[in-house]
This record gives structure tokens, sequence and C-alpha cells, in this order.
């Protein structure tokens, strides 16, 4: 009976990882703290853990959560409100529709999906504000934003990778 | 890599739906937050608030490791750094020289011409705790709030010039816009010609002027400072000099925002315009030609004599009151003046 309780708790902590990493993310992104002088934007940690988990645990990374994400980076990143959230949801919507392309990505590979899901999630983000302020923002913040995103999700990936295989793989019970 | 070794085997699940619920939830949140933006506000300065003290906290190491950094580069050209600042600092020893003179001169030329002096600026110094530079948003955050004073609209300003101003304050801490943010615009005077000119941020470091004519005389290294219109901003805050960008101008600001540790927060206040004092001729009853009705005067009141301390250490009796404390004035002539010109000749 401990057991099965001890069990159920395991794989509750491990369900509600892929979250908590997205959560985390979204924080480190958002630090209002600037070691390069505010030269370099900080990465989308945030969404490059939505796109690792939507790859390998999509029931652990479900569209309510995305949302709870979205308003998460919206509010600390003191923005408009809503922009990240849409962008978001673009680059899940699209990622999800296309993931059995995108989990065969290796390598190099890999590493392009995660920089297609972020051209989704930056020129969604690019559309929705030039709307919202009615004219078009400098291009050139977001293509930094997306590069910075892209060289960084190589290290994250493989952290990820490592919590996938050490804490949420080895927990998980329905396969 | 990543992706191709964690291969997901299960099926994708009817998540469609709840995918296109989000989907709308998030375009309500867009437009809710366009039609009202301060529920988002309120919520975000309430959260920054609470976290205030773990900003403190993280921004101190951080901010040493980015003077650090900083300060890397200048230790190759301290010597060089050093000559140029002693030279700058005699030119600006002369310059000092001068505009006293010419402040007590003004002065004087004020005082002469009967002109309104300028309002008094009260400034408030708090320290930056945050920054926040994202691709559509140029922020920082300060340790001062509505318990410091602090309202959204004040300059902020470091020793240097203008940084920005604030547009969300909460209990403890306030959200500053940046010059240099998307939706930064403020009045500025481009002197010498004091051409008056909006400068809008996009972003970059060098924001943009709006609203010159294209026949307006610039040259690089003219001063941009604050024009006070709209009696949000004090005028004369330097903000910076224009600099050649292409076919145009651009503005490069004194002030470094990713480098400064504490800064000014102005608080100006316009003086409320007084209106003109009515003349007789301006009350209706006037114009209608009826007698206005004396104005009521005011309540004097006898004082009495404080009591004297005599010598012998007494203190004596005050007098006793008056009978009629109150005096009515002498009743004044009603008699409207005839003729305005003849007063003011």
């Amino acid at each position: 009976m401990s057991d099965r309780i001890g069990w159920s708790f395991r794989s509750a902590v491990g369900a509600s990882i892929p979250f908590l990493s997205a959560v985390v993310g979204v924080i480190a992104s958002n630090i209002p703290v600037s070691i390069f002088g505010s030269l370099v934007p900080p990465p989308m940690f945030g969404l490059m853990a939505v796109y690792f988990w939507c790859l390998v645990r999509p029931d652990l990374m479900p569209p309510g959560a995305l949302l709870v994400i979205g308003i998460l980076q919206d509010l600390l990143g003191g923005g408009p409100a809503g922009v990240w959230t849409l962008s978001f949801v673009a680059a899940y919507a699209i990622v999800d529709r296309e993931r059995d392309s995108f989990a065969g990505l290796a390598g190099i590979g890999a590493i392009l999906g995660f920089a297609a899901a972020m051209l989704i999630a930056g020129a969604s983000a690019y559309g929705i504000t030039s709307v919202l302020y009615w004219r078009m923002p400098p291009v050139a913040p977001i293509v930094v934003e997306i590069a910075i995103s892209v060289v960084f999700y190589i290290p994250v990936a493989l952290i990820l990778g490592v919590i996938h295989r050490r804490l949420v793989g080895p927990l998980r019970g329905d396969f | 890599m990543p992706n191709g070794s964690m291969r997901y085997t299960r099926g994708r699940g009817n998540a469609q739906l709840p995918l296109a619920i989000v989907a709308v939830l998030a375009v309500v949140l867009v437009l809710l937050g366009k039609a009202q933006s301060s529920l988002f506000d309120r919520a975000r300065a309430s959260f920054t608030d609470w976290t205030r003290p773990a900003l403190v906290w993280v921004s101190t190491p951080f901010d040493k490791v980015s003077a650090w950094f900083d300060g890397i580069g200048g230790i190759f050209v301290v010597y060089q750094e050093n000559q140029k600042l002693k030279q700058e600092n005699a030119r600006l020893r002369q310059w000092q020289s001068a505009a006293l003179q010419l402040d007590e001169r003004l002065k004087r030329y004020q005082l002469l011409l009967n002109a309104v002096p300028d309002p008094a600026l009260n400034a408030r110094t708090a320290r930056v705790i945050g920054r926040a530079s994202h691709p559509f948003l140029d922020t920082m955050i300060i340790d001062a709030g509505k318990q410091q004073g602090m309202k959204p609209g004040q300059a902020v300003v470091d020793a240097r010039g203008m940084i920005g101003r604030i547009f969300l304050s909460g209990e403890r801490t306030s959200w500053v816009l940046l010059l240099t943010d998307l939706n930064s615009r403020i009045p500025v005077t481009i002197q010498p010609g004091n051409i008056q000119a909006i400068m809008a941020g996009d972003n970059t470091p060098n924001p943009t002027l709006d609203t010159l004519a294209s026949t307006t005389p610039l040259k690089a290294g003219d001063q941009v400072i604050t024009s006070g219109d709209g009696g949000l901003i004090p005028p004369g805050l330097p903000v910076g000099v224009l600099v050649a960008s292409g076919s145009g101008f651009r503005v490069a600001l004194l002030a470094d925002a990713g480098a400064s540790q504490d800064v000014r927060i102005v608080d100006f206040k316009l003086p409320p315009e007084q209106p003109p004092a009515p003349s007789p001729n301006d009350l209706p009853a006037s114009v209608a030609g009826l007698k206005p009705e004396p104005p009521a005067p005011p309540p004097t009141q006898q004082i009495a004599p404080l009591p004297t301390a005599p010598a012998n250490g007494v203190l004596a009796k005050p007098a006793a009151p008056a009978a009629n404390p109150i005096q009515k004035p002498a009743p004044q002539s009603t008699q409207t003046p005839n003729n305005d010109d003849t007063q003011d000749q």
C-alpha cells in the first residue's frame, strides 16, 4: 500500500517536472539583471522547455500548461499582455501538428527544428506587436533574440535530456 | 542529439480542441490587455513588489560582474583615459566659471523683468534593481514606489542626463520606460535654434526624431534637451546630441541606462495656472444692468493685546473685551466704473 502511494507521489512529481522546468525557464529569462549591459537579450528558456517536452512528452505539456507558461512570460517580461502567450501557442500548434517530423530530427537537425519553432514564435510576436502598436518595430532585436535562443538551446536540450532520462522517464507509469 | 534519441511513440491524442480553446483564450488576453492594461499592470506591479527582496539580492552580484566586464576593457587605456579626463576637466572648469556668471546675470535679468521663476524641482534617489531588455521592451526597475512618492510620468535621470520615465508604480518598486523603448515619446528641443521635436524610441540605442520639417536646419553635435511641453517632464533636462544616421539624424543619448546604478526621479509640478481676477464688469449681474451686491466684509475681530510680563513677574489681566469687537466696515460705493479705458489710462 505504502509502495503504491510512494510510487504515485513519485509519478506526480515526475509529471510536474516538464511544467516546472518551463516555469523555471521563464523566470530565468526574465530575471531583470544584465551581465552584458543589456546588449544581448535573454534567451527564451521557457519556449525551449515547451518545445522539448512537446516533442518527447506531450502528455506532460498540455495546452493548459502552455497557457499558464505564456501568461507568466508576459507578466514577468513587462510587454503587452498576451503577446508571448499567443506566440507560444502558435509555435506549439505547428510543432504539435508536425511532431513526427520534429521528433525524428537529431543533431543539427534538432537544433534547426527548435530554430523553426523559435522563428514561428518570434514572427508571431513581431506581428502581434506591430498590430498592437500600429507600426513596424525594428527587426534586428527579434532576430538577435532568435539567434541567442537557438545557440542556448544546445546546452539546455542536453540538460532537459538528462532530466527526462533520470527523473521523468523512470517515473512515468503509462509506458 | 536532443530529439532523435527520445522519439515519442505515443499517439498525438485529441489535443486539438484544448489547443483551440487555449488559442482563443490567448487572443482574448491580447484584446483584454489592450483594452484594460491597468489590470495586467497592477498584477505586474504587485509581483515586482513581492519579489523586490529577491531582486535586490540577485542584482547585487550581477551588477558587480557587469561592472567587472566593463572594467576589463578600460584597463588597457587607463593612461590615455586619464590624460583625456584631465584635459576635459580643465575645460569644464572654465565652462563652470562661465556658467556661474551667466546664471547670476540671468537671475538679475529675471528680477528686473519680474519674470516668472522656474518651478522648483524635487528629486529622489533610487537604486536600480533590475533591467529588462527584450525585443519589444526596454525597461528598468527601481526600488522606490508609491510609498516614496513615485508616480507614473516622472522623469528619471542619472548624472549625465535623462534615462526615461516611470510608467508603472508599485508600492515599493517602479518600472521605468527607457528612452530607447518602442513606446517612448518625449517632447524635446534642439539647441541652438530652439527647434521643437518629438524624440521616439525604436529599441535601438539611438532614438529618432519625429515631427520635424524636412527643411529644418540640423547638424551633428546639436544639443537635445527636454522641452517641457505637456507639463509632465521638466524643461531643460539634457538628453543627448544629434548624430548623423543615413539621410537623417538620431539622438546619441548622454545617459547610459545599462551602467546606471543609482538614478534620480524628478518630481515636476507646474504651478496651476491662475485665472485673472474678475472685474465687476465680468459679473453677470453687471452685464444684466443690475447692481452687484457689495462683497461680504471680511470678519475682523479685535484681538486683545497679549499680556506682558511685568517687572514683578505677575502676569497682568488681559484687557477687557470691547463692547462691540466686530466693527462693520463703512459701506463701499457700489457704483461701477463707467469707463474702463480711463482707468487703464
